[in-house]
């Protein structure tokens, strides 16, 4: 804790700590019981955006929290990214742990000024006299008819700005376990939550207190032939397609990197030392695309490994189109292609 | 009582040093000698920082010369290291009058290892963390709602603290601006925002900068009382800012302050020739006529307690001797090495900055041995 965070008393112990069994949960359900687990855990995580009051969001993910912990620690702002981003950025500086939701990624625009001029740079430019530790949800991406304005995928943007971590989950574990990871860190992070997995990712979760650590990808199942890497909502994709492959005989290695700034670069490259090939999935457009940067160290560090150039599966480079909503998204048959392809070449 | 939503600012002492109302009893000769003294302070600071500029030993400057009542003013009225301040990039006399350390100041204008922004920011971009003066960023109006967040989290605290904002009239255009002060005022935040009117937005003048007739009425949109002042008149700055301070203190929600002044000087290096560019020497000369220091000096002698020429001297020379002496030890602390270029990018330093240090370290030991890795 640095001299701006002093103001709270710390945090006790936490809630956790008991010897609960393991449950099933959805996605948004990681969600909800890491805002509520931390929110009684440190009384400076405050938790805000607009409608995650009464009505606990549009996609139910603060439900039942303003009732439990009160309107002064959950409440509604106006309807204003510039308002909802800046405060919470002064929030963090005078020593609250902030956590905001952006109603949809596609609405953090007005927010940005805030997040790249304010949030990344808080610690830098001031020789770390003063810092923003906070945490931005949003959910993103597409599959839910939602129209360009409800399902773009822009994690490019603020990967692209140093000082914040990005981070987006595919699983109830992950995403309970890093939300958990990033309202306790010391950085500003943007954190994405792929809509579409909200209710449809189910798997289980600990009885106890648990992080996940960011910076470190997940190997989804282990494989020899081929690298098929991906993070959010393409991952059920990726699962499908290794199945697929996996029908025709092939061992393909499925990796979600989870956390993309930073991202864990070890953890792919020993992958595709192994296997040889690599395909990068996201549903982001493909043109300066988070994996750009992934398929550049591939090159890079793993030249001499590779037996095929490295495939990249992505969005187009259009704006998101409401009905072809489908043909939009990678999906399992495109990634299968891609991995066809690199299994040819 | 002082009244918000005046049709004109409100003044104490009139340009010729003559008090248009009776002064508080707190405005002793002393105190208004050590207001003199601070506000010519900062002058001098400015003309010396404008040499250090021309011997390109800094590269950026923007003066606050017109406008050191506000500045100075503005830190009277509040509780200095308590309250928490958002400047802008026009507020180094702000800084100076709320005790950040001169040394502190030109070490970060001059970029040398003793400033403790370690040499990131462009020169004039300060921050002090014992003053609580945050980092100032040069994208307008971007500190208005983080200001109106800070101000929640101390409502949120219980703190009997405030928070004080200042921006140019250029940043009440900006969305960023009506973000901050709507969310203050829908959150009731502690928050004083204060407009340092100097009506030039660079080349840009207020008239072209808004259709409202003021600034100040701009706070009734947002539910909060705004304060009209004479910028230049640091006796009705003091009054109306420490008004709306503890005003602000006492848990009615946040308050809009508008300073009317004028920066006598260009707005930055960059734009040297602005009389000739656009505006009128006549305006300038104009203002220069209600020049905020030469007022105090006019109370002064009216009270029958005037600065004398030799006394004002000494003030100037004290003045120059301390920025040289300063500019010298900032500079004998040297540059910050090229490891600053990584650190306090987050708490700790993640693989991929590991490996771009690295690279940077191999390539600086390889200079410093002439080329050989």
């Amino acid at each position: 804790m640095t001299a701006t965070q002093d103001a709270v008393r710390a945090p006790g112990a936490g809630q956790g700590g008991g010897e609960a069994e393991p449950r099933t949960i959805n996605l948004i359900q990681g969600v909800t019981e890491a805002l509520a687990e931390e929110l009684a855990r440190d009384e400076r995580v405050v938790l805000f955006g607009e409608d995650v009051g009464a009505r606990g969001g549009v996609f139910m993910a603060t439900a039942g929290l303003q009732e439990r912990f009160g309107k002064h620690r959950v409440f509604d702002t106006p309807l204003s990214e510039a308002s909802i981003v800046g405060a919470a950025v002064g929030m963090a500086v005078r020593g609250l742990r902030p956590v905001a939701e952006i109603q949809f990624a596609d609405y953090m625009g007005p927010g940005f000024d805030q997040i790249i001029s304010q949030a990344a740079k808080m610690r830098y430019r001031s020789g770390g006299q003063f810092t923003a530790p906070l945490v931005i949800r949003t959910p993103s991406g597409g599959g839910v008819k939602g129209g360009h304005h409800h399902s773009q995928s822009p994690e490019a943007y603020y990967a692209h700005t140093p000082g914040l971590k990005v981070l987006m989950p595919s699983t109830p574990y992950d995403a309970k376990g890093l939300l958990k990871a990033a309202i306790r860190g010391d950085d500003p992070v943007i954190f994405f939550e792929p809509k579409r997995l909200y209710r449809a990712a189910r798997g289980e979760v600990p009885g106890h207190d648990f992080t996940v650590r960011i910076g470190e990808a997940a190997v989804r199942r282990e494989g020899s032939d081929l690298s098929l890497i991906g993070y959010g909502g393409v991952m059920p994709d990726l699962e499908k397609a290794a199945d697929a492959l996996a029908a025709e005989g092939v061992s393909v290695e499925v990796i979600d990197l989870r956390s993309l700034v930073p991202w864990d670069r070890e953890k792919v490259l020993a992958s595709v030392e192994k296997t040889g090939r690599a395909v990068l999935v996201s549903e982001a457009p493909r043109t300066a695309n988070f994996m750009g940067e992934v398929a550049y160290v591939i090159q890079e560090q793993a030249f001499d490994s590779l037996l095929a150039p490295v495939v990249q599966v992505a969005g187009f480079d259009t704006p998101y189109p409401y009905v072809q909503d489908k043909v939009y998204l990678p999906g399992p048959n495109r990634v299968a292609a891609a991995c066809v392809r690199a299994l040819n070449y | 009582m002082i009244q918000p939503f005046t049709s004109q600012p409100i003044r104490y002492v009139a340009e010729d040093g003559v008090p248009l109302r009776p002064l508080p009893p707190s405005f002793t000769p002393e105190r208004l000698r050590d207001l003199h003294a601070q506000m010519l302070r900062a002058r001098e600071f400015d003309r010396k920082l404008i040499t250090l500029l021309r011997q390109g030993r800094t590269t950026f400057y923007a003066q606050s010369s017109g406008m050191e009542a506000t500045q100075v003013g503005l830190a009277r009225s509040i509780r200095v290291g308590h309250d928490w301040v958002w400047p802008y990039y026009r507020d180094h006399t702000l800084g100076l009058a709320m005790g950040v350390p001169m040394f502190e100041l030109l070490s970060q204008c001059l970029g040398t290892n003793s400033d403790t922004s370690r040499g990131r920011q462009m020169p004039h971009h300060f921050a002090a963390r014992a003053q609580n003066f945050v980092s100032i960023s040069s994208s307008i109006a971007s500190q208005v709602p983080p200001a109106a967040g800070n101000a929640m989290a101390q409502k949120y605290l219980g703190t009997d603290e405030i928070t004080v904002t200042t921006f140019g009239d250029g940043a009440t255009s900006e969305g960023d601006w009506h973000a901050g002060l709507n969310m203050a005022g829908a959150a009731q935040a502690p928050c004083l925002f204060v407009c340092e009117n100097n009506q030039w937005a660079i080349s840009t003048n207020l008239k072209a900068q808004t259709a409202s007739e003021n600034i100040h009425i701009k706070a009734k949109a947002y539910g909060m009382p705004g304060f009209y002042v004479d910028g230049n008149d640091i006796v009705a700055v003091i009054e109306v800012c420490t008004h709306a301070a503890e005003w602000v203190r006492a848990g009615n929600g946040p308050a809009l302050v508008e300073c009317l002044t004028y920066r006598v000087g260009s707005h930055s290096n960059a734009d040297a020739d602005a009389e000739k560019s656009y505006r009128t020497r006549e305006e300038v000369q104009e203002w220069l006529g209600r020049d905020p220091i030469a007022r105090v000096e006019a109370l002064l002698a009216h009270l029958g307690h005037p600065v004398d020429s030799a006394e004002r001297a000494e003030l100037i020379a004290r003045t120059h001797r301390e920025v040289d002496e300063e500019v010298r030890r900032a500079e004998a602390t040297g540059q910050p090495d090229w490891r600053i270029v990584f650190e306090d990018v987050y708490a700790d330093l993640p693989p991929h900055l590991r490996e771009q240090e690295r690279e940077l370290r191999a390539e600086q030991t390889a200079a410093q041995n002439g080329g050989r890795a």
